[in-house]
């Protein structure tokens, strides 16, 4: 019977029998908490129902048990030891007066308590400590008809009375009051720690996780910092758990020990975790450090990243809405069925195409195990192109991704990417969207996000991805240009072409950024190792780019160590900046950036304002003065471009 | 009784009346072996005696290294300072908590100067801040925890229970002299507005005392004059009005600019970065000056629900005060309640900003207003109550 009756408050049955319990528990429960919250002497003899003051006390413990949830919780739970210790005793006689299930109460408690250790399962607990509360309620109420005669008692009681008068009336006396220990835990809670009163602190933080590497880095420590005061939860990445290390970081900072050179131990460090900030950098410019952490750690942890959120997708029976939508993989002979080689031209030059040399173009899967698509268009006007309907899984629609990336390796030419979008029914309905995307000597990953497709027919409505159904890249000679880097020097016709493809996939949308990354702009660096500290860098920064989080990469000029803040702050694109900027700023954008839907997906540099040199170009100028609500992030990123 | 009627008699206002304001570096020195030398005098009650007979004994030494080694931390050896590290004092205060969360985020090392205690402030440490434990009273623990500082923001008031003079006046003084000794840059001190003007009350007169002090120092310093701090009133007013409990409030004709401390604590920074000000005197007050009966009414609007207000007449706080003073234990009540004497008077508590303002660049709408303040106090903690009685409505099911 008793041990039904726990089973069925522990699985919250609403049988009307049972939910009279619960409001006793809760009532009681909360008046077990009043001696922790109001921390009053003598507890035990306090009476709730004494004197008409005590009445506007209990009123005023039950804000204070509702003002601070967090407090009450943490007492319930750390008072439950005790209490149960003492509730034991009283004897049983003393229920008489009780209606029947409050009378099964002891015997359903110490049971409870032989059986089950107190901390077996934190349910359990709860019940156990609210129906303690609610004994100890009741032992309270039979001693005080004692304690209505006894002096002591009243004695205590009255000088309690008159302490409360008295603190108001000296505090009367003065001209800002400053609260005391017993109202502050309240007030701290909305003023200080986590309220939306409470500057810099951001409203459901604490339900954010940041896992911050590189927490002791100059801009790491600031981050962490930021963070802290915001309310985040931030979990810290360091090797070494010193305890200089240690003595660092804030103490309710979680700290995991791990390398982001070595992917297992990143597993841990990543569980749990909303967001990544990584102030990382390598402490040399040795090419081993630099490899270890600038490159390969921004692949490891991105990797471990995705892993996790996958891992968490699976356990909800669900693809993870951050990993990427594979709709073409390039491995095997097989992966070639259904793409279509064509050629086209824009114009018909009966005359021209006489003479020409024509054009041709193959999609083949060589011996060496790549998907190669290569031709030769000498045709004026011509083109030729390589296409597919796509067969989505089963369920699954464009509109939830926001582009595709590409692994190709190209030869440095430039392709136009095509979607047909209508419906499938009718095909005869659809329209064309096109993008341009250039490609690099050698292998590279190429973000193509749909903001970017232009419509054709130029009265065409803005692409709709949920109608996507037929993927096309075409080569034309047109607009092409030289090829950059080691291979430029080999003379090549603009008019041929060779694409390796390895993958097309789609990336998933979402609102916010994922993983911040702090690069650099390479500026200030020592100039013997610039070049390899900036490969390193812009390799880490590749493989977050094509990891299909949502990332911030962040390169600010040469740091200083001064109050951030200060100076008004320049945000641009494309490696120009030449000034130097505070670390503080640094860590501010990074923290700023985490909630903005504009910093997601984007790089750019930050610097100090400056007057830009005669005919060197405009940069986007950003006033950042320090007031209260100051978003200076969300107008400077959404000039700049996406996907960068 | 006898002996307690000298320690009345100490009080820094009888020793030097600030009306002689020609205090020269010697003076200041002077009136505080003076204040001491009473202090001595009066040591009757144990627990003093002791704290006081290491106050003495330590003085010829801080007063030595104050004279001598102005100089000496700049010839020793080791890393210069760095100009964003910053100590706290008084860090867990309604102001200085302010002051901390705005430096850390600013960017600045803020170290805490905090006293030893069973509870430690773990918040400062959450923030990111280091926490050292000194006690100003206690001046042999002061200067290890100035090595490596740049800046020292003084934000410190002795707690109500305690004696008026520990910490504000002696532990100050000391502090100062730490600071002037171990070569810190640059002293931002919180005073009270008016406390010039007011010699009867012993928290303002010393206030002043040590703004003169200051000055004579030396020191790099930035001297801010205040008025209220709205975070006072909630729990004055906001939160009994909320809980129907009883709000006590007097008739006193007394205005107020109240002042957000996220705001004083902004205005801070702004001034403390700007070289112009060195040595100046500033007065930071808010944009309204308020009544004890306004801010009631006020509150009262904005809670939907009428205070259960007890007034009591200033003149009957005049009379406690002078009752209180009769007795050792409400001694310090008697130096608190002092106050009484401003409040009655037709006081405004408040001063043009306008030209703050301009100087440090900061336009006035960036100041909250104490409506806002409190509108957004009461619009907050009504929603949070709104949410747990419906969170606690769901989690019923589970008890």
């Amino acid at each position: 019977m008793t041990s039904t009756a726990t089973a069925a408050t522990v699985n919250g049955s609403t049988s009307p029998h049972h939910h009279h319990h619960h409001h006793h528990h809760h009532r009681y429960s909360s008046m077990g908490l009043r001696p922790t919250t109001l921390s009053l002497p003598n507890t035990p003899n306090w009476a709730p129902s004494f004197i008409s003051h005590s009445h506007s006390h209990s009123s005023h413990r039950s804000h204070h048990s509702i003002l601070v949830p967090r407090a009450t919780t943490s007492s319930s739970s750390s008072s439950s030891p005790d209490t149960s210790g003492n509730n034991n005793k009283p004897p049983n006689n003393k229920k008489r007066n009780k209606n029947k299930n409050d009378k099964k109460k002891p015997q359903n408690q110490d049971q409870t308590q032989q059986t089950l250790p107190s901390s077996s399962s934190a349910t359990t607990t709860t019940t156990t400590t609210s129906v303690v509360a609610q004994e100890e309620q009741q032992k309270q109420q039979l001693r005080l008809d004692l304690e209505d005669v006894n002096p002591v008692g009243l004695g205590r009681r009255s000088r309690q009375l008159f302490d409360e008068v008295w603190r108001k009336f000296s505090g009367l006396g003065q001209i800002s009051s400053t609260s005391r220990a017993d109202q502050r835990d309240a007030l701290d809670a909305l003023l200080i720690r986590e309220g939306p009163m409470c500057e810099f602190a951001i409203p459901g933080a604490q339900n954010t996780t940041v896992l911050v590497v590189g927490p002791t880095s100059r801009i790491g420590r600031l981050v962490v910092r930021k963070l802290m005061l915001r309310g985040y939860s931030v979990k810290a990445l360091v090797r070494k758990a010193d305890e200089q290390v240690v003595d660092m970081l804030p103490r309710s900072v979680e700290i995991v020990v791990g390398d982001v050179g070595d992917p297992s131990t990143l597993v841990d460090a990543v569980e749990g975790c909303s967001k990544i900030i990584y102030c990382a950098t390598a402490r040399s410019a040795i090419t081993g450090d630099l490899f270890r952490v600038d490159q390969r750690g921004v692949y490891n942890l991105s990797k471990a990243f995705q892993d996790y959120n996958n891992k968490l997708a699976q356990l909800r029976a669900g693809k993870s809405s951050k990993s990427k939508l594979c709709l073409a993989k390039f491995k095997s002979e097989d992966s070639l069925v259904g793409w279509e080689a064509r050629q086209g031209t824009y114009f018909q030059d009966v005359v021209a195409s006489k003479y020409d040399g024509g054009m041709d173009a193959k999609f083949e899967f060589t011996e060496t195990g790549e998907a190669v698509f290569s031709g030769y268009v000498f045709s004026r006007g011509g083109y030729v192109e390589l296409t597919k309907r796509l067969s989505l899984p089963l369920g699954r629609t464009l509109d939830r991704y926001e582009g595709l990336v590409l692994s190709v390796g190209g030869n440095g030419k430039s392709y136009v990417l095509i979607l047909e979008a209508g419906p499938l029914a009718d095909t005869s309905q659809s329209k064309l969207y096109f993008a341009r995307f250039a490609t690099k000597v050698g292998f590279c990953r190429v973000r193509v996000p749909f903001s970017s497709f232009r419509p054709v027919k130029p009265d065409d409505p803005p692409l709709d991805p949920f109608l996507i159904h037929t993927l096309t890249i075409r080569f034309e000679p047109r607009k092409q240009k030289p090829a950059e880097g080691p291979a430029a020097g080999v003379k090549q016709d603009p008019r041929s072409f060779k694409l390796i493809l390895e993958y097309i996939k789609a990336l998933p949308t979402g609102q916010e950024t994922d993983f911040i990354l702090v690069s650099c702009t390479g500026s200030g660096l020592d100039p013997t190792r610039r070049e390899q500290v900036l490969k390193a860098k812009r390799a880490g920064e590749d493989s977050l780019r094509k990891s299909g989080l949502g990332y911030t990469i962040i390169r600010p000029g040469p740091l200083k160590e001064e109050p951030g803040g200060q100076r008004a702050l320049i945000f641009d694109q494309g490696n120009r900046i030449s000034q130097g900027i505070s670390c503080a700023d640094v860590a501010d954008i990074c923290v700023k950036a985490l909630h903005d839907s504009t910093a997601r997906n984007k790089s750019f540099d930050v610097c100090y304002e400056y007057v830009a040199e005669q005919g060197k170009g405009l940069y986007e100028l950003v006033a950042h003065l320090p007031d209260k609500a100051n978003n200076y992030l969300t107008p400077a990123l959404s000039v700049l471009e996406k996907n960068t | 009784m006898a002996c307690r009627l000298p320690t009345q008699l100490a009080t820094p206002g009888k020793l030097h009346h600030p009306h002689h304001t020609k205090l020269s570096t010697c003076h200041g020195v002077l009136s505080w072996r003076r204040t001491l030398a009473t202090d001595a005098l009066c040591s009757s009650t144990p627990s003093s005696s002791t704290a006081l007979s290491v106050n003495s004994h330590k003085r010829p030494l801080v007063t030595c290294t104050a004279r001598t080694n102005v100089g000496a931390v700049n010839l020793a050896p080791g890393t210069p300072v760095r100009p964003t590290s910053i100590l706290v004092v008084g860090a867990t205060g309604t102001l200085g908590r302010q002051i901390v969360r705005r430096a850390l985020d600013e960017g600045y090392d803020v170290r805490c100067l905090v006293r030893p205690r069973p509870a430690p402030a773990d918040f400062l440490r959450d923030w990111g801040a280091t926490v050292v434990n000194a006690d100003l009273s206690k001046p042999e623990t002061i200067p290890a925890t100035l090595v490596g500082i740049h800046t020292v923001i003084d934000c410190a008031t002795g707690r109500p229970e305690e004696p008026i003079k520990t910490v504000d006046w002696e532990g100050k003084v000391a502090l100062i002299q730490c600071a002037k000794a171990m070569g810190i840059k640059k002293f931002v001190f919180f005073s009270i507005h008016n406390c010039d003007k007011h010699p009867e009350v012993p928290l303002m007169e010393i206030k002043y005392c040590t703004e003169k002090f200051i000055q004579e120092s030396g020191l790099d310093h930035l001297t801010i004059r205040l008025c209220g701090f709205m975070q006072g009133l909630i729990g004055q007013y906001a939160v009994p009005i909320l809980e129907e409990k009883s709000v006590w409030g007097t008739d006193a004709p007394t205005r107020i600019a109240y002042m957000d401390t996220q705001d004083v604590a902004r205005l801070t920074f702004i001034a403390l970065r700007n070289e112009n000000l060195n040595g100046k005197r500033l007065t930071f007050a808010g944009p309204r000056a308020w009544t004890t009966q306004e801010v009631i009414t006020l509150c009262e609007r904005l809670a939907g629900q009428d205070a259960n207000v007890t007034t009591v007449p200033v003149s009957i706080l005049r009379v406690t005060r002078q009752l209180t003073r009769l007795f050792q234990w409400t001694n310090d009540v008697a130096d608190r309640l002092a106050f009484s004497e401003v409040l009655s008077s037709d006081t405004v508590f408040s001063a043009p900003m306008t030209e703050t303002y301009n100087l440090l660049g900061v336009d006035s709408k960036d100041i909250i207003s104490l409506e806002k303040y409190l509108q957004d106090y009461f619009t907050n903690i009504l929603k949070k109550l709104k949410d747990l009685k419906a969170q606690s409505k769901q989690t019923d099911i589970y008890f």
